[in-house]
Protein backbone atom coordinates (compact mmCIF):
# COMPACT_ATOMS: atom_id res chain seq x y z
CA UNK A 1 0.00 0.00 0.00
CA UNK A 2 1.37 3.10 -0.89
CA UNK A 3 0.87 6.03 1.37
CA UNK A 4 0.24 9.21 -0.93
CA UNK A 5 -0.89 12.57 -0.73
CA UNK A 6 -4.62 13.30 -1.62
CA UNK A 7 -6.18 16.19 -2.54
CA UNK A 8 -10.46 16.48 -1.14
CA UNK A 9 -12.99 17.40 -2.92
CA UNK A 10 -12.36 21.24 -1.56
CA UNK A 11 -9.31 21.10 -2.96
CA UNK A 12 -7.01 20.51 0.11
CA UNK A 13 -4.04 18.96 -0.12
CA UNK A 14 -3.43 16.08 2.23
CA UNK A 15 0.02 15.23 3.45
CA UNK A 16 1.14 11.31 3.24
CA UNK A 17 0.69 10.82 6.85
CA UNK A 18 -3.43 10.90 6.66
CA UNK A 19 -3.31 7.73 4.56
CA UNK A 20 -1.24 6.07 7.63
CA UNK A 21 -3.84 3.92 9.39
CA UNK A 22 -2.12 4.47 12.92
CA UNK A 23 -2.04 8.68 12.18
CA UNK A 24 -5.99 7.93 13.52
CA UNK A 25 -5.14 6.35 16.91
CA UNK A 26 -3.33 8.14 19.67
CA UNK A 27 -0.18 6.73 20.26
CA UNK A 28 1.08 5.39 23.91
CA UNK A 29 4.46 6.08 23.00
CA UNK A 30 5.63 9.85 24.42
CA UNK A 31 7.76 10.90 21.30
CA UNK A 32 5.49 9.49 18.60
CA UNK A 33 2.55 11.10 20.60
CA UNK A 34 3.99 14.80 20.40
CA UNK A 35 4.69 13.56 16.82
CA UNK A 36 1.63 12.62 15.64
CA UNK A 37 -0.08 15.55 17.57
CA UNK A 38 2.37 18.35 15.51
CA UNK A 39 1.04 17.05 12.67
CA UNK A 40 -2.82 16.99 13.31
CA UNK A 41 -2.25 20.75 14.55
CA UNK A 42 -0.62 21.55 11.41
CA UNK A 43 -3.19 19.86 9.69
CA UNK A 44 -6.12 21.31 11.60
CA UNK A 45 -4.86 24.76 11.52
CA UNK A 46 -3.76 24.78 7.84
CA UNK A 47 -7.48 23.11 6.90
CA UNK A 48 -9.22 25.97 8.82
CA UNK A 49 -7.27 28.66 7.31
CA UNK A 50 -8.11 26.73 4.08
CA UNK A 51 -11.85 26.57 4.29
CA UNK A 52 -11.78 29.65 6.61
CA UNK A 53 -12.98 27.77 9.67
CA UNK A 54 -13.40 29.13 13.06
CA UNK A 55 -14.90 26.60 15.37
CA UNK A 56 -13.47 22.82 16.06
CA UNK A 57 -15.73 20.82 18.21
CA UNK A 58 -15.76 17.31 19.55
CA UNK A 59 -18.80 16.63 18.15
CA UNK A 60 -16.74 16.75 14.84
CA UNK A 61 -15.39 13.42 15.61
CA UNK A 62 -18.72 11.94 16.93
CA UNK A 63 -20.96 12.94 14.08
CA UNK A 64 -20.58 12.70 10.03
CA UNK A 65 -21.52 15.17 7.99
CA UNK A 66 -19.86 18.52 9.37
CA UNK A 67 -17.27 20.77 8.30
CA UNK A 68 -14.36 18.88 9.46
CA UNK A 69 -15.33 15.34 8.17
CA UNK A 70 -12.79 15.63 5.14
CA UNK A 71 -9.21 15.52 7.46
CA UNK A 72 -11.33 13.20 10.72
CA UNK A 73 -12.41 10.75 8.28
CA UNK A 74 -10.57 8.61 5.88
CA UNK A 75 -12.78 6.69 4.05
CA UNK A 76 -9.83 5.46 1.91
CA UNK A 77 -8.64 3.14 4.59
CA UNK A 78 -11.90 3.41 6.81
CA UNK A 79 -10.71 5.31 9.36
CA UNK A 80 -11.50 8.31 11.74
CA UNK A 81 -10.36 10.52 14.68
CA UNK A 82 -12.28 9.25 17.71
CA UNK A 83 -14.19 11.80 19.86
CA UNK A 84 -11.34 10.96 22.87
CA UNK A 85 -8.58 11.70 20.63
CA UNK A 86 -9.99 15.20 19.07
CA UNK A 87 -10.57 16.25 22.74
CA UNK A 88 -6.37 15.40 23.20
CA UNK A 89 -6.03 17.01 20.04
CA UNK A 90 -8.06 20.08 21.02
CA UNK A 91 -6.46 20.28 24.43
CA UNK A 92 -2.64 20.44 22.90
CA UNK A 93 -3.93 23.22 20.49
CA UNK A 94 -5.03 25.04 23.40
CA UNK A 95 -1.60 24.28 25.57
CA UNK A 96 0.01 25.71 22.43
CA UNK A 97 -1.91 29.16 22.07
CA UNK A 98 -3.32 28.51 19.09
CA UNK A 99 -6.65 28.28 20.11
CA UNK A 100 -8.94 28.87 23.27
CA UNK A 101 -11.84 26.89 24.56
CA UNK A 102 -15.33 28.92 23.41
CA UNK A 103 -17.09 29.72 25.02
CA UNK A 104 -14.74 29.41 28.31
CA UNK A 105 -15.54 26.89 31.18
CA UNK A 106 -15.95 23.95 29.09
CA UNK A 107 -13.43 22.13 26.95
CA UNK A 108 -15.40 20.50 23.99
CA UNK A 109 -15.47 23.42 22.00
CA UNK A 110 -12.78 25.64 21.03
CA UNK A 111 -11.95 29.19 18.66
CA UNK A 112 -8.90 28.04 16.28
CA UNK A 113 -6.36 31.03 15.88
CA UNK A 114 -4.98 29.70 12.14
CA UNK A 115 -4.36 33.59 12.52
CA UNK A 116 -2.95 35.10 15.74
CA UNK A 117 -5.54 37.71 17.55
CA UNK A 118 -2.55 40.77 16.70
CA UNK A 119 -1.92 38.83 13.22
CA UNK A 120 -6.21 39.70 13.03
CA UNK A 121 -5.73 43.14 14.62
CA UNK A 122 -3.26 44.23 12.31
CA UNK A 123 -5.83 42.76 9.28
CA UNK A 124 -8.54 45.10 11.34
CA UNK A 125 -6.25 48.09 10.99
CA UNK A 126 -5.59 47.90 7.48
CA UNK A 127 -8.62 47.13 6.48
CA UNK A 128 -10.13 50.09 7.83
CA UNK A 129 -7.36 52.83 7.37
CA UNK A 130 -7.56 51.10 3.58
CA UNK A 131 -11.38 51.57 2.68
CA UNK A 132 -11.06 54.72 4.50
CA UNK A 133 -12.82 54.11 7.84
CA UNK A 134 -10.36 55.36 10.55
CA UNK A 135 -11.71 57.67 13.35
CA UNK A 136 -15.15 56.28 12.44
CA UNK A 137 -17.48 54.80 14.51
CA UNK A 138 -17.97 50.63 13.30
CA UNK A 139 -20.18 48.66 14.45
CA UNK A 140 -19.12 44.66 14.96
CA UNK A 141 -21.57 43.37 12.52
CA UNK A 142 -19.65 46.41 9.88
CA UNK A 143 -16.90 44.88 10.13
CA UNK A 144 -17.99 40.89 9.91
CA UNK A 145 -20.35 41.23 7.51
CA UNK A 146 -19.34 44.47 5.13
CA UNK A 147 -21.11 45.32 1.94
CA UNK A 148 -17.90 44.41 0.12
CA UNK A 149 -16.38 41.08 1.21
CA UNK A 150 -13.22 41.66 3.37
CA UNK A 151 -10.79 39.64 5.03
CA UNK A 152 -12.66 39.69 8.08
CA UNK A 153 -15.89 38.33 6.72
CA UNK A 154 -17.34 36.19 8.92
CA UNK A 155 -14.75 36.88 11.67
CA UNK A 156 -16.35 35.19 15.07
CA UNK A 157 -17.44 38.19 17.30
CA UNK A 158 -14.77 36.49 19.99
CA UNK A 159 -12.05 36.85 18.12
CA UNK A 160 -12.85 39.98 16.48
CA UNK A 161 -12.74 41.35 20.52
CA UNK A 162 -9.43 39.58 20.89
CA UNK A 163 -8.33 41.15 18.16
CA UNK A 164 -10.03 45.16 18.98
CA UNK A 165 -8.46 44.38 22.67
CA UNK A 166 -4.50 44.29 21.04
CA UNK A 167 -5.45 47.26 19.28
CA UNK A 168 -6.68 49.26 22.20
CA UNK A 169 -3.57 48.50 24.51
CA UNK A 170 -1.53 50.25 21.98
CA UNK A 171 -4.13 53.78 21.40
CA UNK A 172 -5.65 52.19 18.21
CA UNK A 173 -8.86 51.39 19.15
CA UNK A 174 -11.96 52.53 21.57
CA UNK A 175 -14.53 50.38 22.63
CA UNK A 176 -18.29 52.48 21.94
CA UNK A 177 -21.34 51.86 23.30
CA UNK A 178 -23.87 52.05 20.09
CA UNK A 179 -27.73 51.83 19.67
CA UNK A 180 -27.77 47.98 18.80
CA UNK A 181 -24.96 47.08 20.76
CA UNK A 182 -20.83 47.33 20.87
CA UNK A 183 -19.17 49.22 18.25
CA UNK A 184 -15.47 50.38 17.73
CA UNK A 185 -13.22 53.58 16.39
CA UNK A 186 -10.13 52.70 15.26
CA UNK A 187 -7.35 55.72 14.96
CA UNK A 188 -4.39 55.89 12.97
CA UNK A 189 -1.13 55.35 15.06
CA UNK A 190 1.71 52.40 15.12
CA UNK A 191 1.90 49.28 17.25
CA UNK B 1 99.46 -23.08 -0.24
CA UNK B 2 97.41 -20.24 -1.33
CA UNK B 3 94.57 -18.32 0.67
CA UNK B 4 92.51 -15.85 -0.70
CA UNK B 5 93.33 -12.37 0.40
CA UNK B 6 96.74 -13.99 2.20
CA UNK B 7 97.12 -13.63 5.72
CA UNK B 8 97.72 -11.33 8.45
CA UNK B 9 97.15 -7.68 8.57
CA UNK B 10 97.19 -6.71 5.67
CA UNK B 11 94.34 -9.56 4.72
CA UNK B 12 92.07 -8.19 7.71
CA UNK B 13 92.28 -4.53 6.41
CA UNK B 14 92.10 -6.04 2.43
CA UNK B 15 88.69 -7.97 3.98
CA UNK B 16 87.54 -4.21 5.57
CA UNK B 17 87.97 -2.77 2.39
CA UNK B 18 86.38 -5.32 0.35
CA UNK B 19 83.10 -4.85 2.89
CA UNK B 20 83.28 -1.44 2.80
CA UNK B 21 82.73 -0.96 -1.43
CA UNK B 22 80.07 -3.34 -1.07
CA UNK B 23 78.63 -1.54 1.61
CA UNK B 24 78.50 1.71 -1.01
CA UNK B 25 77.89 -0.90 -3.95
CA UNK B 26 74.81 -2.16 -2.13
CA UNK B 27 73.75 1.12 -0.99
CA UNK B 28 74.24 2.87 -4.50
CA UNK B 29 71.58 0.03 -5.82
CA UNK B 30 69.14 1.01 -3.45
CA UNK B 31 69.33 4.32 -3.54
CA UNK B 32 69.09 3.78 -7.59
CA UNK B 33 66.09 1.96 -6.81
CA UNK B 34 64.67 3.90 -4.55
CA UNK B 35 64.89 6.65 -7.30
CA UNK B 36 63.55 5.15 -9.89
CA UNK B 37 61.09 3.84 -7.63
CA UNK B 38 60.09 7.55 -6.81
CA UNK B 39 59.97 9.08 -10.16
CA UNK B 40 57.34 6.11 -11.41
CA UNK B 41 55.51 6.65 -8.34
CA UNK B 42 55.64 10.69 -9.50
CA UNK B 43 54.84 9.28 -12.94
CA UNK B 44 51.85 7.00 -11.13
CA UNK B 45 51.05 10.23 -9.04
CA UNK B 46 50.99 12.91 -12.16
CA UNK B 47 49.10 10.43 -14.60
CA UNK B 48 46.30 9.70 -11.91
CA UNK B 49 45.87 13.46 -10.95
CA UNK B 50 45.82 13.76 -14.55
CA UNK B 51 42.88 11.60 -14.89
CA UNK B 52 41.49 12.53 -11.34
CA UNK B 53 41.68 16.32 -13.15
CA UNK B 54 39.84 15.09 -16.38
CA UNK B 55 37.14 12.99 -14.68
CA UNK B 56 36.56 14.81 -11.46
CA UNK B 57 33.20 15.59 -12.80
CA UNK B 58 32.29 12.32 -14.24
CA UNK B 59 33.53 10.79 -10.65
CA UNK B 60 31.66 12.85 -8.38
CA UNK B 61 28.45 13.02 -11.11
CA UNK B 62 27.85 9.43 -12.82
CA UNK B 63 27.89 6.74 -10.19
CA UNK B 64 28.56 4.19 -12.39
CA UNK B 65 31.60 5.67 -13.27
CA UNK B 66 32.44 6.35 -9.48
CA UNK B 67 31.83 2.63 -8.97
CA UNK B 68 34.22 1.52 -11.63
CA UNK B 69 36.64 4.14 -10.26
CA UNK B 70 36.29 2.86 -6.84
CA UNK B 71 36.56 -0.78 -7.73
CA UNK B 72 40.19 0.22 -9.89
CA UNK B 73 41.53 2.07 -7.07
CA UNK B 74 40.38 -0.49 -4.30
CA UNK B 75 42.16 -3.23 -7.08
CA UNK B 76 45.39 -1.31 -7.05
CA UNK B 77 45.35 -0.44 -3.19
CA UNK B 78 44.44 2.61 -3.07
CA UNK B 79 41.81 3.92 -0.54
CA UNK B 80 39.73 7.36 -2.19
CA UNK B 81 39.29 8.35 1.85
CA UNK B 82 42.78 8.38 2.40
CA UNK B 83 43.54 11.99 1.80
CA UNK B 84 40.18 12.77 3.35
CA UNK B 85 41.70 11.31 7.09
CA UNK B 86 44.89 13.16 6.69
CA UNK B 87 47.78 14.29 4.44
CA UNK B 88 45.99 13.26 1.63
CA UNK B 89 46.85 14.76 -1.94
CA UNK B 90 44.84 11.94 -3.23
CA UNK B 91 41.35 12.19 -2.34
CA UNK B 92 42.13 15.95 -2.30
CA UNK B 93 42.89 15.51 -5.93
CA UNK B 94 40.05 13.54 -6.74
CA UNK B 95 38.03 15.51 -4.29
CA UNK B 96 36.45 11.92 -3.71
CA UNK B 97 36.91 12.59 0.81
CA UNK B 98 34.91 15.99 0.23
CA UNK B 99 32.01 14.42 -1.57
CA UNK B 100 32.10 11.20 0.54
CA UNK B 101 32.57 13.48 3.20
CA UNK B 102 29.21 15.60 2.75
CA UNK B 103 27.38 12.55 1.55
CA UNK B 104 28.34 11.67 5.35
CA UNK B 105 26.66 14.83 6.80
CA UNK B 106 23.61 14.66 4.63
CA UNK B 107 22.79 10.99 5.77
CA UNK B 108 23.48 11.88 9.11
CA UNK B 109 20.65 14.93 8.77
CA UNK B 110 18.18 12.68 7.30
CA UNK B 111 18.79 10.00 10.06
CA UNK B 112 18.63 12.78 12.81
CA UNK B 113 15.68 14.70 11.45
CA UNK B 114 13.61 11.50 10.18
CA UNK B 115 14.54 9.58 13.77
CA UNK B 116 11.49 10.69 15.59
CA UNK B 117 8.87 9.08 13.10
CA UNK B 118 10.90 5.97 12.21
CA UNK B 119 12.61 5.60 15.91
CA UNK B 120 16.29 5.23 14.07
CA UNK B 121 15.79 2.79 11.50
CA UNK B 122 15.24 3.56 8.09
CA UNK B 123 14.96 1.84 4.94
CA UNK B 124 18.28 2.27 2.65
CA UNK B 125 15.84 3.15 -0.39
CA UNK B 126 13.82 5.65 1.40
CA UNK B 127 17.77 7.15 2.84
CA UNK B 128 19.13 7.03 -0.59
CA UNK B 129 15.72 8.71 -1.90
CA UNK B 130 15.72 11.58 0.75
CA UNK B 131 19.59 12.15 0.90
CA UNK B 132 19.15 12.89 -3.09
CA UNK B 133 16.61 15.21 -2.47
CA UNK B 134 18.61 16.98 -0.14
CA UNK B 135 21.19 17.21 -2.83
CA UNK B 136 19.03 18.07 -5.72
CA UNK B 137 19.78 15.47 -7.74
CA UNK B 138 17.97 12.92 -9.78
CA UNK B 139 17.15 9.39 -8.37
CA UNK B 140 20.22 7.35 -9.22
CA UNK B 141 22.84 9.91 -8.60
CA UNK B 142 23.65 8.35 -5.81
CA UNK B 143 23.16 4.70 -5.15
CA UNK B 144 23.03 2.19 -1.88
CA UNK B 145 27.23 1.77 -2.26
CA UNK B 146 27.71 5.41 -1.87
CA UNK B 147 25.63 6.06 1.15
CA UNK B 148 26.97 2.30 2.79
CA UNK B 149 30.79 3.63 1.74
CA UNK B 150 29.89 7.32 3.37
CA UNK B 151 28.39 5.35 6.46
CA UNK B 152 31.70 3.90 6.60
CA UNK B 153 33.63 6.96 6.91
CA UNK B 154 31.09 7.86 10.11
CA UNK B 155 32.09 4.71 12.06
CA UNK B 156 35.06 6.73 13.48
CA UNK B 157 32.73 9.33 15.08
CA UNK B 158 31.16 6.44 16.87
CA UNK B 159 27.60 7.48 16.56
CA UNK B 160 26.35 3.84 15.88
CA UNK B 161 25.35 4.00 12.47
CA UNK B 162 25.10 0.75 11.12
CA UNK B 163 23.61 -1.08 7.72
CA UNK B 164 21.55 -4.16 9.19
CA UNK B 165 20.40 -7.01 6.42
CA UNK B 166 17.12 -7.16 7.38
CA UNK B 167 15.06 -9.78 5.69
CA UNK B 168 17.16 -9.34 2.65
CA UNK B 169 16.38 -5.29 2.75
CA UNK B 170 18.77 -3.13 3.83
CA UNK B 171 18.05 -0.81 6.56
CA UNK B 172 20.39 1.63 8.22
CA UNK B 173 20.29 1.92 11.86
CA UNK B 174 21.21 5.43 13.45
CA UNK B 175 20.61 4.87 16.74
CA UNK B 176 23.05 3.34 19.59
CA UNK B 177 21.43 0.29 20.86
CA UNK B 178 21.50 -3.44 19.42
CA UNK B 179 18.32 -4.37 17.70
CA UNK B 180 17.46 -7.79 19.61
CA UNK B 181 16.74 -10.95 17.36
CA UNK B 182 12.72 -10.51 17.66
CA UNK B 183 13.02 -6.85 16.84
CA UNK B 184 14.68 -8.01 13.78
CA UNK B 185 12.43 -10.61 12.92
CA UNK B 186 9.46 -8.48 13.20
CA UNK B 187 10.98 -5.73 11.20
CA UNK B 188 11.29 -8.59 8.70
CA UNK B 189 7.58 -9.63 8.79
CA UNK B 190 6.73 -6.15 8.61
CA UNK B 191 8.34 -5.68 5.79
CA UNK B 192 6.80 -8.19 3.90
CA UNK B 193 3.49 -6.42 4.58
CA UNK B 194 3.96 -2.96 3.75
CA UNK B 195 4.33 -2.45 7.45
CA UNK B 196 1.39 -3.57 9.23
CA UNK B 197 2.09 -6.27 11.67
CA UNK B 198 -0.12 -8.24 14.23
CA UNK B 199 0.44 -10.86 16.62
CA UNK B 200 -0.97 -13.45 15.32
CA UNK B 201 1.58 -13.28 11.95
CA UNK B 202 4.58 -13.72 14.30
CA UNK B 203 2.38 -16.71 15.67
CA UNK B 204 1.56 -18.13 12.82
CA UNK B 205 4.36 -17.77 10.88
CA UNK B 206 7.50 -17.95 13.33
CA UNK B 207 5.67 -20.57 15.85
CA UNK B 208 5.84 -17.52 18.46
CA UNK B 209 4.02 -17.82 21.62
CA UNK B 210 1.39 -14.66 21.85
CA UNK B 211 2.85 -13.42 24.82
CA UNK B 212 6.39 -13.21 23.13
CA UNK B 213 4.96 -11.46 20.51
CA UNK B 214 3.16 -9.44 22.04
CA UNK B 215 6.32 -8.03 24.49
CA UNK B 216 8.21 -7.62 21.51
CA UNK B 217 5.41 -5.25 19.71
CA UNK B 218 5.20 -3.51 22.91
CA UNK B 219 8.99 -3.19 23.05
CA UNK B 220 9.33 -1.58 19.76
CA UNK B 221 6.03 0.88 20.53
CA UNK B 222 7.50 2.11 24.02
CA UNK B 223 10.88 1.31 24.31
CA UNK B 224 11.80 2.05 20.85
CA UNK B 225 9.20 3.65 19.07
CA UNK B 226 10.06 1.58 15.80
CA UNK B 227 6.33 0.72 15.87
CA UNK B 228 3.29 2.89 15.86
CA UNK B 229 -0.39 1.44 17.04
CA UNK B 230 -3.55 1.52 15.25
CA UNK B 231 -6.28 0.90 17.12
CA UNK B 232 -8.86 0.90 14.49
CA UNK B 233 -7.84 -2.44 12.49
CA UNK B 234 -10.68 -4.19 11.03
CA UNK B 235 -9.55 -7.81 11.68
CA UNK B 236 -7.80 -7.53 14.52
CA UNK B 237 -8.35 -4.19 16.75
CA UNK B 238 -5.26 -3.80 17.21
CA UNK B 239 -2.58 -3.43 14.62
CA UNK B 240 0.64 -2.30 14.81
CA UNK B 241 2.65 -0.57 11.83
CA UNK B 242 6.42 -0.26 11.43
CA UNK B 243 7.22 3.64 9.57
CA UNK B 244 10.05 2.16 7.91
CA UNK B 245 8.62 -0.90 6.30
CA UNK B 246 5.58 2.13 5.31
CA UNK B 247 5.67 2.66 1.14
CA UNK B 248 6.07 6.94 2.32
CA UNK B 249 5.19 8.89 -0.64
CA UNK B 250 8.03 11.09 0.88
CA UNK B 251 7.53 13.81 -1.11
CA UNK B 252 4.69 15.51 1.34
CA UNK B 253 4.97 13.04 4.42
CA UNK B 254 3.56 15.87 6.47
CA UNK B 255 2.68 19.54 6.23
CA UNK B 256 5.28 21.67 6.56
CA UNK B 257 6.39 23.04 10.30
Amino acid sequence: MELTTRTTPSDFLLPSIHSAPPFFTEQPAPSTRTLFIDNWSRLILAYARHRRLFTLRVEDAEVAGGDWDEILRNERINRRVLPSYLSSLIAALVANNVAVYEPAKQTRSVLLFWRLPEEWADVLHSWATASGQLNTILTFYEIIDPPVPSPLSGLPIPLLRRAIAVLTRSGRAQIIGVADGEGVRLFAGTK
Amino acid sequence: MHRLGGVGLAAFERQQESQRSFATLSSELSKAQVDHLQSQLTQFRTALSHFAKTHRKSIRSDPKFRHAFQQMCSSIGVDTLVGWREGGWWAEMVGMGDWQYELGVQIVDVCVSTREQNGGVIGMGDLVGMVSRLRGVDSGVITEEDVIRSIKTLQPLGAGYEVMDVGGKKMVRSVVKELDEDQGIILAEAEVEGGRIVEEMLVTRRGWMFERARAGLENMVMRDGLCWVDDQDEEHGRAYWVPSAMQWDKSAYSLPI
